[in-house]
């Protein structure tokens, strides 16, 4: 451990470029998405203009032109997600979220954040986010499913509704069926954006390893004294040889 | 008659050939084939015997008879008096009572395996069926024995196609729609309350005809009339791209005739034909007429409430709210929940960091 001694931090490589380029695409995309699709389900403004609608048309913010960003955006999220599952196979940490093995801190977590419990063991991928990441992931797939159902469905007889619309609605019952839940699925994820915004500054500001930065950067910055129980998840080898020179993953 | 051509109809009346052309080439226009189709329609009117229709009522509210009678092209009177042969139906036919019954026997079992039956309404299950009673048998009961003959099923409106009211949320008679107590006959949904009088004559037409039933979709829709949402079709729909809604009924834009989709026009997700046949042989329609649709033609329609908004309440068990509200409130509370928390943690961590400091403290006194 000669080179580790002189330093305090280890550095864990956690996120690859490509895995905050989606993660941030993917933000883009639920706030656009999340919003125009207010806008659509129910238009809070109206029209300025009260002239012929072929008039009007080219001069405001259209619901045609919010569709058209509500679906571009989602054909975008469908991309970014099938390009998650792609990294999935990718990289051991890219799959630390699906890895059940410290589920079992889930208690301690709560336990800590409702103030029973001082604290709980070090971690690289917390096991309540990693819960809410699955949980979030059905959402987007919920979303993706039913939102290209109602897409499909502007041609009943078209491929995206004999392939997707036609069993959904079957499965709702009928298509407005349908619009309610994509919208209350919707503000789940509105819901989502604030405990996961606030548990980021919390972590960053209660363990100080660039929790914040990291979707940034890449890099957590570990303390050594508190080497996370789940390192590993993240890691392509073994802990000891990253704490050693032969270390795979370290880089400075 | 059952039992004779429509060539033979024709020529009985006096009326000529050429008439009988005539005829045959209007009934293709009116069902919307291509040119092409006439010489094939005419050989079924040659050959065709007319179809007997067996018209049951179960629970329903006769809205389906009434659009019916007020087909314009075909008139309804022709179609009753020369297309098909309608033996039974209570609401139209003058005799009643047992003779009615004795006929209507006759009739299936004359035509066992060839007639069409008609339903309108439906069966409630509820208490053996109990709660629709027609001549000292459950409703359920006669649409049973009269399916077993049929060649084809019609289910004339919502009722018997989704439900419709009757079925509606908390549904105490337990009324279902016809194809859950017809499994093995083809059966044509005609939904809508009522259906459009044109659309119903179509269907009949096409059925007795052509002796097949009309192409369906896979909720068992004719697609002719119900392929196309009422959204796509509507005339309004260019306030709609453009951003131009009505806010209130009376308000200005609704006198402009701007789009009525956020007073709850449901015209985006319901499928029929109203956007371009209209009614009564293209008057008007719902949204024409200033009102937003309700949805008449899609399942479930009635809980999909309340039909003047957009945003309808959501399966929350004792309130009545929509999604938006009960976001912004969840939204609000975590926001206030998490800002205690925030403060919470301020709190222990200054504490924690006291006690390390005091330990450490006592440490080197020591």
């Amino acid at each position: 451990m000669s080179v580790s001694e002189k330093r305090t931090f280890l550095k864990i490589y956690l996120f690859q470029p490509g895995l905050r380029i989606w993660h941030w695409v993917q933000f883009l995309c639920i706030v656009v998405l999340f919003v125009t699709g207010l806008y659509i389900g129910d238009p809070f403004f109206t029209g300025s203009g009260s002239g012929e609608p072929t008039v009007v048309y080219p001069h405001i913010l259209s619901m045609d032109l919010v569709r058209t960003i509500h679906f571009s955006a989602g054909y975008v999220l469908l991309v970014a997600f099938l390009y998650r599952i792609f990294l999935f196979f990718t990289k051991k940490a890219h799959r630390a979220l699906m890895a059940p093995k410290h589920l079992w801190m889930l208690k301690d977590v709560i336990l800590t954040y409702v103030f029973i419990k001082k604290s709980y063991p070090p971690v690289i991928r917390n096991p309540l986010a990693r819960l809410a990441y699955i949980f979030i992931f059905a959402l987007i797939v919920f979303q993706i499913w039913t939102g290209f159902a109602m897409y499909g469905m502007s041609n009943p007889n078209g491929a995206t509704a004999t392939v997707v619309s036609q069993w959904t609605l079957a499965l709702f019952g009928n298509e407005f069926t349908l619009h309610v839940w994509h919208r209350i699925v919707a503000w789940l994820f509105f819901l989502f954006l604030i405990f996961h915004v606030y548990l980021v500054f919390y972590n960053a500001f209660l363990f100080k390893e660039g929790e914040l930065a990291s979707m940034a950067s890449g890099n957590r910055w570990v303390p050594l004294h508190r080497i996370p129980v789940d390192a590993e998840d993240a890691l392509e080898c073994k802990i000891e040889d990253v704490l050693g020179d032969a270390g795979c993953d370290r880089r400075g | 008659m059952a039992g004779e051509t429509y060539w033979e109809s024709f020529q009985k009346r006096g009326m000529s050939r050429r008439e009988f052309i005539k005829f045959s080439t209007m009934m293709a226009g009116l069902m919307g084939l291509a040119p092409s189709f006439i010489p094939k329609l005419i050989h079924a009117m040659e050959t065709k015997e007319k179809v007997p229709v067996i018209w049951l009522h179960g629970l329903e509210c006769t809205c389906c008879s009434e659009s019916l009678i007020r087909s314009g092209s075909p008139l309804a009177s022709d179609l009753v008096l020369n297309m098909i042969s309608l033996e039974i139906d209570d609401t139209l036919q003058a005799s009643a009572g047992e003779p009615m019954l004795e006929h209507k026997r006759e009739i299936m079992e004359k035509y066992h395996g060839r007639y069409i039956l008609a339903v309108e309404g439906n069966p409630p299950l509820n208490e053996d069926g109990m709660f629709c009673i027609v001549g000292g048998k459950s409703f359920l009961e006669e649409l049973k024995e009269a399916a077993k003959g049929a060649a084809a099923v019609i289910a004339w409106g919502s009722c018997a196609s989704n439900g419709c009211v009757q079925a509606a949320k908390p549904n105490p008679t337990h009324a279902v729609p016809i194809h859950k107590v017809i499994t093995d006959k083809p059966i044509i949904k005609v939904p809508g309350c009522p259906p459009i009088p044109e659309v119903m004559t179509g269907v009949i037409l096409h059925v007795v005809q052509f002796g097949e039933i009309p192409p369906l979709d896979r909720k068992g829709r004719p697609k002719m009339f119900y392929g196309q949402r009422i959204h796509d079709t509507c005339y309004r729909r260019p306030f709609f791209n453009a951003g131009q809604f009505v806010e209130t009924p009376d308000d200005d834009a609704a006198k402009k005739g701007w789009c009525l989709y956020k007073i709850g026009c449901r015209g985006p997700t319901t499928y029929n034909s109203c956007g371009n046949l209209r009614w009564y042989g293209g008057i008007s329609y719902p949204i024409q007429s200033g009102a937003p649709c309700i949805g008449c033609a899609a399942d479930g329609f009635w809980d999909n409430g309340p039909f003047h908004n957009r945003l309808v309440n959501i399966p929350l068990p004792g309130v009545e709210t929509t999604a938006d509200k009960v976001g912004l409130i969840a939204g609000a509370a975590a926001i206030g929940g998490l800002a205690a928390h925030a403060i919470g943690s301020a709190i222990r961590n200054t504490m924690a960091s006291r006690e390390t400091n005091g330990n450490n403290q006592e440490e080197k006194t020591k």
